[in-house]
């Protein structure tokens, strides 16, 4: 039987259809008419190897790939370097006259922090804040990098072998023409430079060497020339001094050597010992940082000094209870009756029994008592200032003074190379590092004589203004890259050594100079120089018994060398000098003093922005100069900060905003130099004002005063950006909360020596948190507020080894300043006259820190053994911790300030080198604060681990206390018994800033003991 | 004087309009093409959404550094705007679950809209700590996530508190809502003719059919919410209060905070929805539902919370030369006569004494002086705010550390912003979804309830 299968209806309806359509395998897509040669061209494979190859080509293209260089590990390591482990090399500072000795850390090659040589006798171990911030000109990405050819007002690099033999070039040419080679340079304390120069003199006949410091003392130099004929200028010995009497010196902050004098003031501060405080009158007209540490500060004008002077004297050669009688009293007494006490404290509104008690402390204290007159008072107060130290048998207390080895220009010698210039004599200037246009008076000219001089050749690290007036600049090395040799003219040899290879293939000046000398360029010329002199000159003379080498090597080693010519010599005055100098009671006529700044050296750091956001120590403005004027003044003349004032002297204008500050003296208006330079890159340019616009060679000579200025109000503002608000001290809602709140806590030291000043404690504390027990190493500070004078090296210091950005001008007026310490500044008293208390302000690591429970992360934090920890990962800013944290030590990156600040300043790649590698490098948003430099603990901590013992407090030292000159900081662990950190913490004068929140801050503050007898205390 | 009679309840609604009348009048401005007002309405408020976009973009691409703050200022229009929104916030939550639980039938008329002014609030406030910090795309680390480096939250921060008082009071507060509008959804969906707006109507009424059981439900529901919102009520600006009130800084450890920023918060809230409904009654011609009894009851309840303000600010002074604490009496003495004396005469004469105008029923009772008061109420709340926040950290314990504050454009912007946010946000939910409930007043019209007589 033919079964019939079918699969479906239809084929079983109609199975011829079906079979038909079983056929066409496609039956909708592919028809019949199905042309493969009418499609596009694109096989499939082709369109497969195409995807295939733009897929390829496109993720090539999207890696981020950038040839990062090669990276090689050590086949040879380098010797004494090891990754992750600092070497320190000992050199010499250069930023001033002082020459201090320095450390120099380097980490794998690169340095990221200078310190002070402990070894060194100039500094002994402590530098000042400039020095600490000088490391940031290593890295200046705007240093010069290559010679610069002025091409009429176009500068084009050119090589630097081409510049050498241009230069040389220029000298063979005024040679030949028998015209003047003149160079400038700062003062010459190198004595293998100053041979080198010679060499180059002896060489090139026409050549004479100009040297200057800015702001140099002229009359006190000539006084003491005159008072101590051919004797060597000395500084003042504050360690020997039990009265200090300061006439308008700020010998604690800039003037002489004040690393050295902040440390010597500060060993009669001691309150461990009582009975060898030092009693410290201070006159000034500027209300300065040595004011502000003084036990007695008078605010006295300018034009007074004399006449105070010749009171003193007056009374104290009419007391017959002086000592020494090697002078012709009855000529003196003739001389000075005419200053009568009483009508100069009336005239002054002094009060008498001041200047009395004054008398007879310097009377008792005779050969102990120290008077020091200021660099901008004049030849007779300094004259006079002498001759009472000597008559009061102080002159044992002088200590010597560094002098270079080289002597120094008088402004007459400029004012001849002017006249030269002028007469067309002068064929080429080189400028050794120096700013002129800047620094010298105006009305030499050197502006436009200058650009009359056929070759100008400057020696730069960095723009300045002189370098616009060159015709030529050749780059030089920074300190840090360089060799050098210092020589106080006395007894101590200091070594500078380079840290790192030169950034940009630069040559130190020194052998750029011996090049010229020897006819041809050649590297580590001064090197070996220096070697074979000091094998010559100073190993030949030492009598070490080894050999150069050795000796070499430890004195690089050591930094210094300090010869054994210890010779005493007794100072003879000469008292005809003061027989005929005309004294006047002087003139209290609107007068302008010019000052000393505090960090910018002489200007040469004005591009430093670390520098400049230091808060100035008294009135905490930064990034700008400005007029101090009292407020009674300012009432008077109805100006209040900010305002712009128009100075005319002589007809000369000067433009400047004013700034009320308390205690300074009557008609008077101080502003500090250094600011106001054009072209000095892109921190410093037109930072403040320049006031020595109105200065000329003859008011430079004689003091920087000005008198018989006069003010006109413009009606504009300006605006200086402080980091505190000021009150008047008149408001009395907010006058003396300090004192109320017992932040600052002060007694006299009669008060502390009898028992009766107690300072505020709060016994009784309770707290519903457990306590918690610290049983290993707990870190505290104890900071002694008498010691410390607020000179802001710690605040440099702790800037450069915790990476702490720089914000700005417009960020400090925004109120977001990012330092990890500050210097608090509190007046109290009247706005005439007030006291004026320091206290550095950091976070205070509190057992129960407020910061640490509102934090919503735990980004905030305790650590076992008692820091308050950031742990900046973590951290979201919600900035409740700082709102919470009593005294606001707390910093908020509200921006990427490494990137906001000057756009972008700080990224620029020189300056990431500047970084210390073991502090994390904070992005936007992030809270910070200070760390109690926890990678020095850690540090610390993983060498003892090391050497398998236990790590013990005292070998931890934060980067503020390493950096103090008074050494008032203390760090250690309160555990151990025998600390000097628990001592103190323990002392009677110890106290805790806010202590009644009971939040167990572990920075103990010892209380200032100002000795004033009680009766003066207000 | 004639005599009321307290035995008959007087009449929420006015005009005795039937129930259709009721689902007229609320449905219109849903179902018919808004005006060109709404549009301007609308273009208004979203210009200002964008001026805060615009401003929050570039904080967020330039950092916090562009707003005012400082040191020691950290939080300025950041929390005032959080706890001013927040507070606008409690009044919706007080109408329609405190006087729910009180039998307030007046409050029918306006609870709906409350409530979303609420959720609405809720939200602009929630946006502010999330953009206060310091890196926002990190703040995944406010919340307990679980995380494999064992990161947990602090829960002793008052942050984190707040975290999940707003959460749950955002919450608690939408679900709220959104079971009191189920009954209205379904009125809806059976009204509307377009077949796209039924569906949705139809998905979010849950299948109501206004079924005996349904209702049976939903009242015991609705019970047990409210309930649930009552103790959000007070507890949400309890915490946001403890942000301030556990810190150490003298004016904001206080133990007032509490009751005097719950107090505050109504009274500006009251303020904003009274602001907001005079409004919308004019516009919507709902002056029979939104009556001036209810416009004037809520100008009562500003009168006694404005005035328990005050008490609050006459008794921290009280407290603070009570205590004998100098630094608190500092920090008083400040706000009235310090550097920001200027905000705190705002405050106080806006929150206690423009309001105390309420006492004169001719005031109580006429729109506009009750519309210019309930403005110079939120001017003050607003400014209470700031006062507590900026003035506070502004002078605290070190005279060294002070500051001044002063905002840029970009705090303006955003707070611009915030504003702009709301009313979007707000206009947007009157064409969408009806502002007055509907099953409730009809609850309450004349004839609704059954009679036995």
């Amino acid at each position: 039987m033919d079964k019939k299968i079918w699969k479906s209806l239809d084929e079983l309806k109609f199975p011829v259809k079906s079979q038909i359509n079983k056929q066409i395998e496609f039956q909708d897509s592919v028809k019949e008419e199905f042309d493969p040669n009418q499609l596009t061209g694109i096989s499939r494979r082709k369109f497969l190897a195409i995807s295939a190859a733009s897929f390829a080509l496109t993720t090539v293209a999207c890696t981020n790939y950038r040839d990062k260089g090669e990276i090689v590990p050590y086949n040879q390591k380098p010797e004494n370097v090891l990754p992750g482990k600092s070497n320190f090399y000992a050199s010499t500072c250069t930023g001033c006259s002082n020459h201090c000795g320095i450390l120099i850390k380097t980490r794998e090659g690169r340095p990221i922090k200078v310190d002070g040589n402990p070894d060194h006798p100039v500094n002994k171990g402590k530098i000042c804040a400039t020095a600490q911030a000088s490391i940031l000109n290593l890295f200046n990405p705007e240093r010069y990098k290559k010679p610069l050819k002025n091409n009429n007002g176009k500068w084009e690099e050119i090589e630097f072998l081409a510049a050498f033999s241009s230069l040389l070039g220029a000298i063979n040419k005024a040679a030949t023409e028998g015209k003047e080679i003149a160079i400038i340079s700062k003062p010459i304390f190198s004595p293998s430079f100053a041979k080198i120069l010679n060499d180059f003199k002896t060489k090139f006949p026409n050549t004479k060497i100009y040297t200057y410091d800015f702001l140099e003392p002229y009359p006190k130099q000539r006084a003491w020339m005159d008072f101590y004929p051919n004797q060597n200028p000395k500084d003042l010995d504050f360690s020997k001094a039990k009265i200090i009497v300061s006439l308008e010196s700020n010998f604690l902050a800039n003037e002489g050597n004040f690393v050295r004098n902040i440390s010597d003031f500060v060993k009669n501060r001691d309150v461990n010992s009582p009975q060898n405080f030092s009693r410290f009158y201070s006159f000034e007209s500027d209300l300065t940082l040595t004011g502000a540490n003084a036990d007695y500060r008078i605010p006295l004008h300018p034009s007074q000094y004399t006449y105070l002077l010749g009171t003193l004297i007056n009374e104290i050669i009419n007391s017959n209870k002086l000592l020494v009688n090697n002078f012709p009293l009855e000529q003196l007494r003739s001389k000075f009756s005419i200053f009568k006490l009483n009508e100069f404290v009336k005239e002054n509104n002094i009060e008498l029994k001041l200047i009395k008690r004054l008398v007879d402390d310097l009377l008792a204290n005779q050969g102990s008592s120290i008077i020091i007159a200021g660099d901008s008072l004049n030849y007779e107060a300094h004259l006079l200032t002498y001759l009472l130290n000597e008559i009061l048998g102080n002159s044992a207390n002088y200590r010597p003074k560094a002098l270079p080895v080289l002597s120094k220009s008088s402004l007459e010698e400029f004012s001849i190379l002017s006249n030269s210039i002028q007469n067309g004599t002068v064929g080429l200037i080189i400028n050794l590092d120096c700013n002129p246009i800047y620094h010298l008076p105006k009305d030499l000219g050197f502006q436009n004589n200058f650009k009359k001089v056929s070759d100008v050749f400057s020696f730069l690290e960095s723009e300045n203004e002189t370098a616009h007036y060159s015709t030529t600049i050749i780059p030089i090395s920074h300190n840090f890259e360089s060799w050098g040799d210092y020589y106080d003219g006395i007894a101590v040899y200091s070594l500078a050594q380079p840290v790192i290879e030169p950034l940009y293939g630069t040559y130190q000046k020194e052998s750029i100079i011996l090049a010229l000398v020897e006819g041809k360029m050649r590297n580590d010329n001064y090197h070996k120089y220096l070697k074979e002199f000091w094998e010559k000159e100073i190993f030949s003379k030492a009598n070490t018994g080894v050999t150069f080498e050795q000796f070499w090597f430890s004195v690089l080693h050591n930094g210094v060398f300090v010869s054994s010519t210890t010779k005493t010599e007794k100072l003879v005055p000469d008292f005809s000098k003061v027989q005929n100098i005309n004294i006047s009671k002087g003139q209290k006529s609107w007068t302008m003093v010019l000052k000393k700044p505090y960090f910018l050296a002489d200007g040469r750091f004005i591009n430093n922005p670390w520098l400049l956001e230091i808060p100035h120590p008294i009135t905490k403005v930064t990034w700008d100069n400005y007029l101090a004027i009292s407020e009674k003044d300012a009432n008077a003349l109805k100006l209040i900060s900010g305002d712009l004032v128009e100075i005319v002297y002589n007809g000369k204008k000067f433009e400047v905003p004013i700034f009320i500050v308390p205690g300074i003296a009557e008609k008077t208006l101080t502003i500090e130099a250094g600011f106001g330079q054009n072209n000095v890159g892109t921190i410093g340019s037109n930072v403040g004002f320049n006031p020595l616009v109105l200065f000329t060679k003859k008011e430079l000579e004689t003091g920087y005063v000005l008198s018989n200025i006069s003010i006109n109000k413009l009606d504009r503002k300006y605006k200086l950006a402080s980091t505190v608000e000021h009150h008047s001290l008149n408001d009395t809602f907010v006058k003396d909360l300090h004192k109320s709140r017992h932040i600052i806590q002060e007694g006299t030291l009669e008060s502390y020596k009898n028992g009766k000043f107690q300072v505020h404690r709060i016994k009784e504390k309770m707290s519903i948190i457990p306590e918690i027990k610290y049983t290993g190493i707990k870190w505290a500070m104890v900071i002694d507020l008498n010691k410390c004078v607020g000179c802001g090296a710690c605040i440099t210091a702790c800037n450069v080894e915790n990476n702490v950005p720089v914000v700005g001008k417009d960020q400090v007026i925004r109120g977001r300043e990012m330092q990890w310490i500050r210097i608090d500044t509190y007046f109290s008293g009247s706005p005439e006259n007030p006291e004026i208390s320091l206290q550095p302000m950091l976070c205070q690591h509190c057992d129960d820190a407020p910061c640490e429970n509102v934090c919503p992360v735990v980004a905030t934090n305790h650590s076992p053994d008692g820091l308050n920890q950031m742990v900046y990962n973590r951290c979201v800013g919600t900035r409740y911790c700082s709102n919470n944290c009593p005294y606001k030590v707390r910093r908020f990156n509200f921006f990427d300030f490494r990137n906001h600040f000057a756009n972008g300043f700080f990224y620029q790649d020189s300056l990431k080198l500047l970084n210390n590698p073991e502090v994390t490098v904070r992005s936007r948003g992030v809270m910070e604060k200070c760390t109690f430099c926890i990678q020095r603990i850690t540090d610390a901590r993983h060498t003892a681990l090391a050497e398998g013992r236990e790590l013990k407090g005292s070998e931890v030292k934060t980067a503020c206390q390493e950096a103090c000159p008074a050494n008032a900081i203390i760090f250690g662990d309160m555990n151990d018994k025998n600390s000097e950190v628990s001592y103190w913490r323990n002392h009677q004068l110890g106290y805790f800033v806010l202590e009644e929140l009971n939040i167990k801050p572990n920075v103990t503050y010892i209380a200032k003991l100002r000795n004033k007898l009680q009766e003066d205390k207000a | 004087m004639n005599q009321i009679d307290y035995t008959i309840e007087p009449q929420i609604i006015e005009g005795n309009p039937t129930q259709s009348q009721v689902n007229d009048a609320i449905a219109k401005p849903l179902e018919t093409k808004p005006t060109w007002k709404y549009y301007l309405a609308l273009g208004i408020s979203v210009s200002m959404l964008l001026t805060g976009a615009i401003c929050l973009g570039y904080t967020f691409y330039y950092g916090l550094g562009l707003w005012g703050i400082n040191q020691p200022i950290g939080w300025a229009f950041d929390i005032v705007n959080f706890v001013f929104w927040v507070g606008i916030g409690h009044a919706g939550t007080l109408i329609s679950a405190i006087l729910f639980l009180f039998r307030q039938k007046w409050r029918t008329g306006i609870a709906r809209f409350a409530e979303a002014m609420t959720i609405f609030a809720v939200m602009t406030a929630g946006l502010f700590p999330l953009i206060h910090t310091g890196r926002p795309w990190l703040d995944g680390y406010l919340f307990p996530l679980p995380n494999q480096h064992h990161l947990w939250v602090n829960f002793t921060s008052p942050l984190i508190w707040d975290v999940f008082a707003v959460s749950t009071y955002l919450t608690v507060s939408f679900v709220f809502w959104y079971i009191g509008l189920i009954p209205d959804l379904a009125i809806l969906r059976d009204r509307t003719k377009s077949k796209v707006k039924k569906i949705i109507y139809s998905i979010f009424s849950l299948g109501w059919r206004h079924s005996n059981t349904h209702w049976h439900h939903y009242e015991m529901i609705y019970l047990v919410l409210a309930g649930f919102a009552t103790p959000l009520v007070l507890s949400v600006h309890t915490i946001v209060s403890f942000d301030f009130a556990v810190s150490i800084l003298p004016g904001w450890h206080t133990t007032i905070f509490p009751p005097y920023f719950v107090a505050g918060a109504v009274f500006s809230g009251f303020a904003m929805v009274q602001n907001v409904l005079i409004v919308i009654r004019k516009i919507f011609d709902l002056e029979h539902i939104i009556t001036l009894d209810i416009l004037e009851k809520m100008n009562k309840v500003m009168l006694a919370t404005g005035m328990m303000v005050g008490y609050a600010y006459g008794m921290e002074f009280f407290i603070a030369w009570y205590s004998g604490n100098p630094l608190e009496s500092f920090v008083f003495i400040n706000r009235a006569f310090g550097n920001y004396a200027w905000a705190y005469w705002i405050m106080v004469s806006c929150n206690v004494i423009f309001t105390q105008l309420f006492w004169i029923k001719k005031i109580r009772r006429s729109i506009i002086p009750m519309f210019i008061i309930g403005v110079l109420v939120n001017v003050g709340m607003w400014f209470e705010r700031f006062v507590i926040v900026v003035t506070t950290t502004s002078r605290d314990f070190l005279p060294t550390s002070w500051d001044y504050f002063k905002p840029t454009l970009y705090d303006i912007g955003i707070l611009i912003g915030s504003f702009g946010l709301f009313f979007t946000l707000v206009i947007l939910f009157i064409r969408a979804l009806p502002v007055v409930s509907i099953s409730e007043v009809k609850a309450i019209l004349p004839n609704s309830q059954p009679k036995h007589h």
